[in-house]
């Protein structure tokens, strides 16, 4: 793969699909299951059923499923707080992933971190911090660990083009280059740094020419076409797995709302977002699969009926939990079992 | 037994932790090839290869979040910051995710990683050379801060923190390196985190200190006890979390207490340790709590005049107990 290779955008109907039909649709599965809980909690924040604030990843989906689609449950995941769909699709129950927003007892978190910054070990998905690309460093820490070990694990680290201004994102890379890592970088280039746009962040067009000072390759690609997200995450992902380094796949793409639900986005110009809202990479991978005959309308009947019912059950299972003991903010500072003393001798 | 340096005793612990344990590894600038600017880690690249004994890139940031990561999938990184100066492009991994990622992933996560700091004055290394910063990182729930002051404490806590579930900081004061001799046993040993230990036992006044100023307080407790007050010198070892209780103890003993800190006044470890004796032990007093501190200005100047002028040390430590003892 050489250095700055530009994909076209083009989707690739005419050729035969990359994946199964069985493959195909549990793709579309998890991108649809993203959408409607994504869609769902922007309701339940407005009915006041969500604490804080809520940050929607809706028009950016493919680019989080499809890598974690991709990856291994034993790969790590460095996510910022946009990143929903690699929750979903690794597997993080959506009952505790709804307890999470609630500020509950039963979210990950246990009530103690931010809405939306979902993770935990058993999912390999290292918790965010909300400071951009403080996780592409640990999750490059995650690549090295691997190397060292001499496990054929990789790391998937995800960041906004925002995050690629700062000086933490600059080291991890350069050192991902230096010690060819096995991890793939995937960046979300949603024009949008909160309300700055692109052209205020970088004066280049395609962040993905940044890889070239770091000596791995850098694409640019589609990010709301799912084949060519797929085609390209897989081949990078097959080189970080045999030793070839990493690779930094930049996915154009939009996010439909505002940075959190208390922003209106206004401003963006109007008919930037009607243009993305066409490029909807939901519906057109779900053309895809109905014209390759991997997908039927009854598959997808089957499976917005199971979302729904999941979500249903899961909201319940949150909106019934309790939030946390005012002292269990004393709690997980320290290991368990070292220092509890010192952290709860404020009571006294 | 056999007698060591300061850095010796923390190569050692590197060296034997190492051996010990496959998942050890250590990273930072200058320590592979070259055995670190201190030789602290000479001869280990050597012993354990490029992969364990890593040359990194001039990245703070990554020297540490590296580690946080690495340490969340199950090794033990001992990261090395060259100089407790440069440690500033790395805080945000410090602050922001080795001290929380446990709590803010609900305890899901463990940081068990070790951040060797190199800090401290007396070597005439200037503004950026010589830094003493650690109440910025006391005061950072989630962290262990070590602060070892002889050979025996320096090996057995670096034991103890690669052994531990914490994310730990380790503060090196560059003058003991090679300043400050000891008898070890040739036996393995830890020593306990967030313990302090009594290093000379007295009557009149509590003096507590740690790492240089440990070496401070027992010159002027010597020179004291020739004019019969008779000091005792608490070495913190960890200053966070504190023990409370060998202080507490010990003032109760006396009713005088000083304390001595190499960094800048405000916002210190000897305010910290005020405020508790006067929280806890304040009818205990027969007179006001003293700090013996350097001067709130940036940390340390260069030309020597200065340095001296500024670093605490015996006579100003000497002034201070014989000032409470008149009180």
């Amino acid at each position: 793969m050489p250095v700055n290779t530009k994909i076209a955008s083009k989707a690739k109907e005419k050729l035969s699909a990359p994946f199964s039909a069985e493959e195909g649709k549990k793709l579309y599965y998890y991108l649809l299951k993203t959408r409607t809980v994504d869609e769902a909690n922007r309701k339940f924040f407005r009915q006041g059923k969500l604490l804080g604030t809520y940050f929607s990843a809706v028009g950016q989906e493919a680019t989080t499923v499809v890598p974690t689609f991709l990856s291994r449950p034993t790969d790590a995941i460095g996510p910022s707080h946009r990143e929903i769909g690699c929750s979903i699709t690794r597997g993080i129950p959506l009952k505790n992933m709804l307890a999470h927003l609630m500020a509950k007892r039963t979210g990950m978190d246990k009530g103690k971190c931010h809405p939306c910054h979902y993770g935990g070990s058993e999912y390999r998905i290292i918790t965010p911090a909300s400071t951009m690309a403080a996780q592409t460093v640990v999750v490059t820490g995650c690549a090295l660990a691997f190397k060292i070990r001499g496990e054929d694990n990789i790391g998937l680290g995800f960041f906004g083009e925002g995050a690629t201004a700062q000086a933490g994102w600059h080291e991890a890379m350069n050192f991902a280059g230096v010690q060819k890592l096995p991890i793939v970088y995937i960046c979300q280039n949603n024009l949008w740094a909160e309300s700055v746009p692109a052209r205020l962040q970088a004066a280049i067009t395609d962040y993905s020419d940044r890889a070239k000072a770091y000596g791995f390759p850098g694409i640019t690609i589609d990010g709301n076409d799912v084949v060519q997200v797929y085609v390209t995450v897989k081949e990078a992902i097959a080189r970080a797995r045999c030793g070839e380094g990493p690779t930094m796949v930049e996915c154009k793409t939009y996010r439909w709302y505002g940075h959190s639900e208390i922003d209106p986005a206004d401003y963006r110009p109007k008919d930037e977002l009607e243009g993305w809202k066409k490029k909807d990479p939901i519906p057109r991978f779900e053309k895809y699969l109905m014209d390759q005959v991997m997908l039927t309308p009854a598959d997808k009947t089957k499976m917005v009926a199971d979302i729904e019912k999941e979500l249903e059950e899961a909201f319940e299972f949150a909106d019934k939990s309790p939030l946390p003991a005012p002292e269990e903010a004393l709690e997980d500072v320290y290991a368990p079992g070292t220092f509890e003393d010192w952290v709860k001798g404020w009571l006294k | 037994m056999r007698t060591v340096t300061f850095i010796e005793a923390i190569t050692e612990a590197m060296k034997e932790e190492m051996e010990r344990d496959e998942r050890v590894y250590v990273i930072g600038e200058d320590i592979g090839i070259y055995g670190g600017v201190f030789k602290a880690t000479r001869g280990l690249q050597s012993l354990f290869g490029p992969m364990r004994v890593i040359d990194s890139p001039l990245s703070e940031n990554l020297i540490v979040g590296s580690s946080v990561g690495a340490a969340a999938m199950g090794l033990r990184p001992v990261p090395e910051i060259q100089f407790s100066d440069f440690i500033t492009p790395g805080m945000d991994q410090i602050i922001q995710q080795a001290a929380k990622l446990r709590y803010r992933s609900g305890g899901s996560f463990s940081v068990p990683l070790v951040i060797r700091v190199c800090c401290g004055g007396e070597v005439g290394g200037g503004l950026y050379h010589s830094q003493i910063n650690e109440a910025w990182f006391v005061h950072c729930p989630g962290l262990v801060v070590i602060a070892p002051a002889f050979p025996y404490d320096a090996k057995g806590l670096l034991k103890a923190a690669i052994r531990d579930e914490n994310p730990c900081i380790y503060f090196e004061h560059k003058k003991l390196y090679r300043s400050i001799k000891q008898e070890i046993p040739d036996t393995d040993f830890t020593v306990p985190l967030g313990k302090a230990e009594i290093k000379r036992k007295g009557k009149d006044v509590t003096i507590v200190a740690y790492m240089l100023m440990v070496h401070k307080s027992l010159e002027a407790a010597e020179k004291l006890a020739k004019e019969g007050i008779e000091c005792e010198v608490i070495d913190m070892r960890t200053l966070l979390p504190i023990d409370k209780e060998t202080i507490l103890e010990s003032v109760k003993k006396t009713g005088r207490a000083i304390i001595v800190q190499e960094a800048p006044k405000t916002g210190g470890v000897a305010g910290e340790l005020s405020a508790i004796i006067t929280e806890e032990a304040f009818e205990y007093l027969d007179a006001p709590i003293k700090r013996v501190t350097a001067p709130d200005t940036p940390p340390i100047p260069f030309s020597p005049p200065m340095e001296h002028f500024w670093l605490p040390n015996a006579d100003k430590i000497i002034k201070a107990v014989k000032e409470t003892m008149a009180y």
